[in-house]
């Protein structure tokens, strides 16, 4: 990219201060990945369609291959990078490892992620429920199944 | 009942922690100092003449450090040329929509891309043949220029199949044709009580892993040494296959198989040998990453096929005949599995005369290539079906229909090779005894009435039927390795060559400790690269637990026999009888004092002076014996007659794993595997306009299940034991896509009594059959 003019941004990011200097066309996606080194967002499509590259961006999930990087300039931006404390596991990613949950994934930071948003704003939600929470993420391995489990764990794990 | 300590046991993956939090490292994660990142150009043409390529605007643009055709890289025999492994750039013709014509190496994807559209190339279209009962006929045009010999390395990696295609003689677009006989058709048909004959399609679908392919190679000039790291299947295939592409000797060569994000057969090889050419050429680290569009439109999805099957079963139940002309759409490139679905179609029950063909016919679409039982859930659509057919028929319940003709040890597949122990009965009755299954008929029976009374059609309002199918897989062999290692604090690693996908490495792990009868905690599994990794087949074919376990097993035994051998001396005592291995100890048995820790063992086979040699058990086995594996399903579907619409209310899955050395990996693959059968059923399908390009390479359109498309998946473990294999275990990976559209296809026809013969069955298809658009 040869023309556009770069300009500034500044995110925090799992609780620390970042700067990156980007071409504004950049997409969130690709500054996390490729300026901040943050790679446990994954690129499945690049449209939005399967929520691979899921972030929580000011408490809100988003699909972070279709935000521009400069839309979410100032932003308190959480990755799957910054979900474990220490050494403990968020009780979501506890659960995916205890359920079986977990095959490839590809698609594991962006689901686990979706289960957290979820409980963040409904602690106690209905099995219809997660499955809505996740329907924007594909997973192409488990049939969904243990993974509905696992965030189902979670909720009880944390109350 | 099992004895067993740590195998059978449901066991959290030990190395899931990584995936969770982010950390494991995946191809496109990969950066490298001075690296350039590569785009390539894809025909827009699905059959064409390249008259010229002009890339001279792409070559200037600033950021871009070269721009490669065909003319530039090297050439091969002409008998390579039907692989296409050995067609790394379309060289004077492209042959399908999205063939690769040009590469261009930049400072950056963006800068990469933007040089795409500056390259100028000059086409000639040429006739298309996109239609594989058309381009069989004599005078259809030929998809490309003949095959002669065909390169089928890859595809023999999923199933050991023992008959030999016959390749085509005369040109065609019939790269490869099969037959099997036995008995008397004719005098099979005129027995029968009832005859069914349908044409079944099914379309092209892909295995829709999450990551696209992606791969990242470095060349050494001066040392002569090439590094690919990459997501594969089969780092040992890869690196086999570059050496022979590249004339580079394997000891040069090391293929680092990285975490992979989903496969299911799609991902052994694809474009690791032009990265390996492209950084051979430029002595600099090149990444290619593929966007969803560039998979969906030029990787290697799974084929159409039609199959024209008629069947013929006497009042009790019992097959009569099937004649059988299967036809599979391979693509541009041969590579189909005429063999297996020859097979699979007439395998699963005993029909006494049978007619089978099956051809692989060329096109001018993308090259199709393995995906979950490659073939395999094509015929089961149609003979699942059909036998339901027959059974409502003759007013026989289909699920006791099967069970009659199902197969069982020492009955003959189609190819004349007789069955080793199976458990297609042990499934069909696991299945019986689900309440999905029970409920069959109950809705429908609730509902009639009622309707009856409300005067209402059969046609109107939501419609609820249960549908059962079953299909099997045959599994690959390969011969495997493994290493066992005592490390010095008394500890246990296994290095295996297998790339890990769903946990495998847990199971390895979990047979080492059991060998030597230790804690889970104490054993470590590590994949090697292909340097340092003991030589492993490729991920797939349901194999990798059942040829690479066996070896760990052998590897862990003869750990055992060593510390045993050691253990003797040391405690004075015979290696035979009296020893045991206990929580990390040696013991005399019957005296719990003398004993000595593995530890121990380690310093006295490692330290400074040890008197030992240290403790490293090998394992290598050869496989010969296949170990199928089957698997029924059923489901409750609601169907809306008005719409079409159709809902998945309840799935139930049964599977033969011979023996789940980790059951809840287990039941793992059997719901995504189910899951992908949802699929292919209900949702999937890339459309090809009349010129041959892919209209949906997107995943919008594309459409894959999401959690709300698919409920709960139940699963039921059958263990009927294989002869060889690791505590009897078979391979579980590929069975539980198989019966996924016959069993929609049998619910659809129980809740609104028409049958669809095409998948997927969309709306518009129930709505067709219904006689409604
Ligand atoms: S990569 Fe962003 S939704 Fe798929
Ligand atoms: S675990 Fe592989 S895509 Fe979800």
């Amino acid at each position: 990219m040869a023309t556009a003019q770069k300009r500034v941004v500044h995110y925090t990011v799992n609780g620390r201060p970042y700067e990156a200097y980007i071409e504004p066309n950049r997409t969130l996606l690709e500054v996390v990945r490729d300026e901040l080194r943050l790679t446990g967002a994954k690129e499945g499509c690049g449209t939005g369609d399967c929520g691979a590259c899921s972030m929580i961006v000011n408490g809100r999930l988003v699909t972070s291959c279709l935000m521009l990087a400069p839309q979410a300039d100032g932003a308190e931006i959480t990755t799957i990078e910054g979900l474990a404390q220490d050494s403990r596991l968020h009780p979501v990613q506890q659960a995916f490892i205890e359920k079986g949950a977990v095959q490839c994934g590809f698609c594991i930071p962006g689901m686990i992620l979706a289960g957290k948003a979820l409980l963040d704003r409904n602690p106690h939600p209905t099995e219809r429920e997660i499955r809505e929470a996740i329907a924007g993420n594909l997973c192409r391995c488990t049939g969904y199944t243990k993974m509905v489990e696992a965030i189902a764990a979670a909720a009880e794990a944390t109350t | 009942m099992s004895t067993y300590r740590t195998v059978g046991k449901p066991i959290a993956r030990v190395e899931g922690v990584h995936k969770v939090t982010g950390r494991s490292v995946y191809t496109a994660d990969i950066q490298l100092p001075a690296m350039l990142h590569c785009k390539l150009l894809h025909s827009p043409h699905a059959h064409a003449r390249i008259k010229g390529i002009d890339t001279t605007k792409a070559r200037v643009l600033e950021g871009v450090e070269r721009v490669v055709t065909a003319a530039d890289l090297p050439k091969f025999e002409p008998r390579r040329m039907s692989n296409r492994a050995y067609n790394l750039l379309a060289d004077g013709e492209v042959i399908f929509h999205g063939q690769p014509v040009a590469a261009v190496l930049a400072r950056d994807a963006a800068t990469a891309e933007e040089a795409l559209e500056l390259i100028e190339v000059e086409y000639e279209e040429l006739p298309t043949v996109l239609d594989p009962i058309e381009a069989m006929r004599e005078d259809a045009p030929l998809a490309r220029r003949p095959v002669s010999e065909i390169d089928r390395a890859e595809a023999r990696g999923h199933a050991t199949v023992e008959v030999e295609e016959k390749a085509s003689e005369r040109p065609s677009n019939v790269a490869s044709q099969v037959k099997f006989t036995r008995g008397d058709i004719e005098q099979g048909f005129a027995e029968a009580d009832v005859v069914i004959e349908r044409t079944w399609r099914s379309a092209i679908v892909h295995q829709g892993y999450i990551e696209p392919h992606a791969t990242v190679a470095d060349y050494d000039a001066a040392s002569g040494e090439l590094t690919i790291w990459t997501g594969t299947q089969g780092q040992f295939f890869v690196r086999d296959q570059v050496s022979n592409i590249l004339r580079i000797p394997e000891t040069k060569i090391r293929v680092i198989g990285l975490e992979l994000g989903g496969g299911f057969g799609g991902k052994i090889s694809l474009n690791q040998p032009l990265v390996a050419v492209l950084a051979r050429m430029v002595g600099r680290p090149v990444k290619l990453v593929f966007t969803r569009s560039d998979d969906l439109t030029s990787a290697t999805p799974s084929p159409q096929c039609v199959v024209e099957l008629k069947t013929g079963m006497k009042k009790d139940g019992s097959l009569t005949a099937i004649k059988a002309k299967i036809v599979y759409d391979s693509g541009a490139f041969p590579g189909a599995p005429a063999a297996v679905g020859a097979i699979l179609i007439g395998g699963s029950y005993n029909f006494p005369n049978l007619e089978i063909e099956s051809y692989e016919v060329l096109t001018n679409k993308v090259s199709v290539g393995a995906y979950r039982a490659p073939g395999a859930h094509n015929v089961a659509f149609a003979i699942e079906s059909q036998l339901d057919m027959m059974a409502r028929e003759l007013e026989r319940d289909p699920l006791e229909v099967r069970l009659k003709n199902a197969v069982g040890k020492g009955d003959e597949m189609p190819s004349k090779a007789r069955y080793p122990s199976i458990g297609l009965k042990e499934c069909l009755e696991a299945i019986r005894d689900t309440e999905v299954w029970k409920s069959r008929g109950q809705q429908r029976e609730a509902s009639l009435p009622i309707r009856q009374a409300a005067g209402k059609p059969a046609t109107t309002g939501k419609l609820r039927g249960v549908g059962m199918a079953a299909g099997g897989w045959g599994g690959g062999l390969q011969p495997a390795s493994a290493h066992v290692e005592l490390n010095g604090d008394g500890t246990i690693t296994v290095v295996v060559g297998a790339n890990d996908i769903t946990g495998t490495n847990t199971s390895f792990a979990q047979i080492a400790a059991e060998e030597l009868n230790v804690p889970l905690e104490m054993v470590n599994v590590v994949t090697g690269d292909t340097r340092t990794a003991p030589f492993a087949g490729m991920t797939g074919g349901s194999k990798t637990v059942f040829t690479v376990g066996r070896a760990v097993k052998a590897a862990a035994e003869d750990v055992r026999q060593q510390l045993f051998a050691i253990a003797a001396e040391r405690l004075e005592a015979n290696p035979e009888d009296d020893l045991e291995s206990v929580d990390g100890e040696i013991r005399v048995k019957g005296s719990p004092d003398k004993s000595i820790s593995f530890r121990r063992l380690a310093g006295i086979t490692t330290g400074f002076g040890a008197p030992y040699a240290p403790v490293i058990g090998r394992g290598a086995i050869s496989a010969r014996q296949q170990a199928p594996g089957f698997t029924a399903q059923a489901a409750e579907v609601e169907v809306d007659p008005e719409t079409g619409e159709v809902t998945v209310l309840r799935w139930a899955t049964a599977q033969d794993a011979g023996f789940a050395i980790n059951p809840l990996s287990v039941a793992g693959q059997m719901q995504g595997g189910t899951t992908q059968g949802m699929g292919i059923a209900l949702w999937e399908e890339m459309v090809y306009d009349e010129h041959g390009r892919l209209l949906n390479p997107g995943l919008l359109d594309y459409r894959m299940p999401t959690a709300l498309d698919v409920p709960e998946i139940e699963t039921h473990i059958v263990e009927v034991p294989s002869e060889e294999g690791p505590y009897g275990a078979r391979g579980v990976g590929e069975p539980s896509i198989v019966p996924g559209p016959a069993v929609i296809s049998n619910a659809i026809e129980d809740a609104i009594g028409v049958r669809v013969t095409e998948v997927p069955i969309t709306p518009e298809r129930i709505l067709r059959a219904l006689g409604k658009i």
